[in-house]
């Protein structure tokens, strides 16, 4: 499918800055607003504008759940890892003692993986609408 | 006849917000703050994360935003499964 130049022009424009910011919400989630969810959000939407820009969209589908599977099974991984370290489960990995610095670990990697997990399905979302439109 | 009906429904929920904002005072005494105050005085300590949100949706609710992933997991892979017709795609 052909946009107008209009739309491809801006888009090009604005996707690498689009990419910075949700990767910069992601990371920056627990110190300022946002988080992994909003974040990844943006992440899909820059995909959008990758597919203004190309006209065709180069993910398949099938492979895009697979990752969105094994992630799902990455994600409880990590939660249960704090049942080893501190005996609860479903909160962080270290204990009320060290720095925050350390304990921020968590944090961010728990973002990242959920701003990971909500890209990807956002972007198989994407990807089922524009198959249903083009055929 | 259809435009009055309308307009009359338009009207009631333009009334309705307004006896709403009329009746929010910020008053305490009136609402319960108990897990507020709690939040916002022991959430950096106990979670290390200086954004409230996340202090909840990543500490003290954990068990609710991992089962909310695993939402989107599965409209997902049912969005794929009732739109996508090749059958050896999924």
């Amino acid at each position: 499918m052909i946009f107008s130049k209009i739309l491809i022009t801006i888009s090009r424009i604005i996707l690498p800055f689009l990419l910075m910011f949700g990767i910069y919400i992601i990371l920056n989630g627990d110190i300022s607003v946002g988080g992994g969810f909003q974040g990844g959000v943006i992440i899909a939407t820059s995909y959008l504008l990758y597919y203004f820009i190309k006209g065709q969209h180069p993910f398949s589908l099938s492979k895009m759940l697979k990752i969105d599977k094994y992630l799902f099974i990455f994600l409880p991984v990590m939660v249960l890892i704090s049942y080893f370290t501190r005996g609860y489960f479903f909160t962080n990995w270290f204990d009320l003692t060290y720095a925050y610095e350390i304990r921020r670990l968590f944090l961010v990697l728990l973002n990242l993986v959920i701003g990971l997990k909500v890209a990807i399905g956002f972007v198989s979302l994407f990807v089922v609408f524009i198959e249903e439109g083009n055929s | 006849m259809k435009r009055f009906k309308k307009i009359a429904v338009a009207l009631f929920i333009t009334l309705l917000m307004i006896q709403i904002l009329l009746h929010f005072d910020y008053d305490e005494t009136l609402y319960n703050t108990a897990s507020q105050s709690y939040y916002v005085e022991n959430g950096l300590e106990e979670t290390s994360s200086k954004n409230l949100v996340t202090a909840i949706y990543l500490d003290y609710r954990l068990f609710d935003s991992f089962f909310e992933a695993s939402l989107l997991l599965i409209v997902v892979t049912g969005i794929a499964f009732m739109t996508i017709k090749d059958e050896d795609m999924l």
